[in-house]
This record gives C-alpha cells, structure tokens and sequence, in this order.
C-alpha cells in the first residue's frame, strides 16, 4: 500500500467520525433497550473511537503522504455501508463486533501499517451475514 | 532653455512616477486588506494544542481524576508549528506585495520562517517534495525582492511567479484549520454528547441536576459551534485572497486596467465584510 497525503488522512478521519457518530447515535437511539452492560461497552467503544479519530485529524496535520486512491474508494464504500448498517443489525453482539473491527482499522492507520490496513479493509468489506 | 528643459523633465518625472503610484495603488490596497485578512488566523484558530490539552482535561474530569494529569500534546505541536509556517509564509507574501506596490520597501524585514525553512528545523515533521518548493519558492521571491533593484518594476513578475505556490500555501492552510482543526472540534462535540447523555437519562438525579447538566451540555457545544463559524469565515477570507491573486495573475500583462481594479476591489470589499462579521462575533 502507498503512502497516503495529508487530505487524504484527512478524509480517512472525516470517514471514521461518521463511522463513530454512527455508532453513538446507535447507543443514544436505542439506549432503554441496552442492558447496562451493552450499554456502557458500546459507550467506551464510541469513546475510543472518537480518540483515535481526534488523533488521526491531527496526523493528517502532519503526515504528507502518497497517493492511495483505491483505499480511499473502499474506506468510502465501508463508511457508507457502516452508516447504513447500524440501522438495520439485528442484534447488539453484531454492533459490537462492528466497531471493534472500526478501531481495529483506527489503529492500523494511526500506526500506518499497511498490512493492517489492508487486512481491517477486507474484514469490513466483507458481507454481514 | 535649459530651465524649460529641466522643468520639462522634472514635470514628466513626476507625472511618471504618480501615474506608477496610482496604477499600482489597487495591488497595494488588496494586499493590506489580505493580511489583515490573514491575520485573523491569530483570533480564530484555537490552535491543536489548546484542544488536544482540552480533550485531555475532559478524559480526566471523566474519570473523576485530578492526580497525574499529563497530557501527551506532542504531535498536536508539531501540527501547531507546520500550520504557523504556513500562515507566516503567506501573510509575508503579501506584505512584500504590499510593500512593493506601495513602494515602501524599506519598511519591510525578514523574519524568523525564513530562517526556519532554510534550516528545514522541523523536527520529525515531514513535507511533501512540491511543499517545500512552494515554501521556498515564496520565501525565495521574498529575499529577492530585497536584492533585486528593479523588484518595483518586477512585480508582475513577482506574481506571476507566486501564484502557484501561494494557492498551494492558501489550501494547506485551510485543510488544516476547516479541514482537520474543525474535525478535532467535531469530535469533541460528539465526546461531549458521550459524556452527558448519561447523566441527562440517570433518574437517580434529581430534575433540576438533569437540567443543569443539559444547560452545561449546550453551553459547551455552543461554545464549540462559534469557534467553528469562526473557522468557516476564515476560510471564506482565505478564498477570496486566493480569487484575487488569481485575478492579478490571470490579467499579469494588464494589471492596471480598470476591470482588474474593480474585480480586486470587489474582493477586498467581501473580505472586508468578512473580517467585520468576524469582529461581531
């Protein structure tokens, strides 16, 4: 994978912020049929995210990379599926499993690990049973 | 004779010189309403450091937790310090223009940016090959308008020659100010959202707890919601500047004519109003 440029870690960060307010407006809507358990899992998983997503506004500040187009194509396809997705997963556990696969890939980027990326990529991609 | 000839030559000198004043008058005024333009980046960029020292403050008033309350900002510096390059660089663009369209070169220094990006003193932060041309490009148009004893009569050329790695300069600036400093903010008002909504749905809390927690909640995001209108207008401020340059460049070999005037005219006037509205606010 090619080095990315500072607009497009900026349009990574813009992507992983509506992923994450995706899954806070998840919690906020559907807050009195969570167990306390889900409830504050879901709360610290959105809370997470939204730390590495602050942290990746400020790498694109900072980073200037190479172009990487094709990643930015899926980040977007993954982005809107994301945000259509958590209205319509039938149960929390597959929520969950979602946004931890989010971070996951947060993290790859924020290390800048091409394989990683990759790899959180095409979990993502792949169809939701 | 040679008193009609002297007052003859004098009286063209003059007329030469206030016709060069005049025609050059409108590069001077569009210039000095572009810095002061530029220079409200000082009132309305809050700056990266001072919100990653605020999300900080905010995890710790989560945990309850006022021991041990570091905070790592480093990177946030570095994001500082590269977008004050940038403003720097451009703000001392225009005023080499103003200065050489006004004629009042003398007036003009050098400062420190330039010393910095000769020394390439950025520390781990790295810039993009056609980056740093666009930094040296400027900064070298800029030493040469010290150097250069006929830079008066070259600054069509001056603008010629800046107008790519200015408009280079004027984007970055704006990614990072409404691109990636209003992100920060974004966030921190969905973190605020995080933090309250909680509270707001406790019923161990009494109404009025509710209620002032709610009141606190819109406080903070409206706060927020100013700094980024603030941000927003200057990105307005940015892309005026960056059409008026686009005029002076497009219309190089016309400068003076009087559609090139009331063009850069109406660009300063925009600016104008979005300098003012920034001051109401």
């Amino acid at each position: 994978m090619p080095n990315l440029t500072s607009q497009q870690v900026k349009e990574l960060a813009d992507n992983l912020l509506r992923m994450t307010n995706a899954l806070g407006n998840y919690r906020y809507e559907n807050f009195d049929r969570l167990s306390e358990d889900e409830n504050m899992r879901i709360k610290e998983l959105h809370l997470k995210q939204l730390e590495d997503t602050t942290q990746l506004y400020t790498k694109a500040a900072v980073l200037v990379m190479d172009d990487v187009e094709i990643s930015l194509q899926n980040i977007d396809s993954i982005t809107q599926e994301t945000r259509a997705l958590y209205k319509k997963l039938g149960t929390v556990q597959m929520v969950l499993d979602r946004a931890t696969s989010i971070l996951t890939l947060a993290t790859a980027i924020i290390g800048l690990n091409p394989k990683e990326i990759t790899s959180s990529i095409k979990s993502l991609l792949a169809p939701v049973v | 004779m040679r008193m009609t000839l002297k007052v003859l030559v004098l009286g063209i000198t003059t007329i030469l010189l206030c016709t060069n004043c005049v025609n050059l008058k409108h590069i001077g005024e569009f210039s000095v309403t572009s810095i002061e333009g530029i220079e409200q980046f000082e009132t309305v960029s809050p700056g990266f450091l001072k919100i990653c020292r605020q999300d900080c403050q905010q995890k710790h008033i989560r945990k309850l937790d006022i021991h041990n309350t570091d905070c790592d900002c480093e990177e946030n510096e570095k994001a500082d310090s590269i977008t004050r390059v940038i403003y720097h660089t451009t703000k001392d663009y225009f005023y080499g223009l103003s200065d050489l369209s006004n004629n009042e070169l003398t007036s003009y220094k050098t400062n420190d940016f330039t010393q910095a990006l000769a020394t390439g003193d950025f520390g781990p932060i790295q810039l993009n090959e056609s980056d740093v041309k666009a930094y040296s490009d400027i900064s070298t148009l800029l030493l040469r308008a010290f150097t250069d004893s006929f830079r008066r009569k070259k600054i069509k050329e001056y603008v010629a020659q800046a107008h790519d790695p200015l408009l280079k300069l004027l984007d970055f600036l704006e990614l990072n100010l409404t691109g990636n400093l209003n992100g920060k903010l974004e966030v921190q008002k969905s973190g605020l959202k995080n933090f309250y909504f909680d509270f707001l749905k406790d019923d161990k809390l009494s109404d009025y707890e509710r209620t002032k927690f709610a009141e606190d909640y819109f406080q903070r995001i409206s706060e927020i919601a100013i700094q980024q209108k603030e941000l927003d207008n200057y990105t307005k401020i940015l892309r005026d500047i960056a059409q008026g340059h686009t005029i002076l460049y497009t219309n190089v070999s016309r400068m003076t004519d009087e559609e090139v005037r009331k063009e850069l005219a109406g660009y300063g006037r925009q600016m104008g109003n979005t300098i003012l509205s920034l001051h109401r606010m």
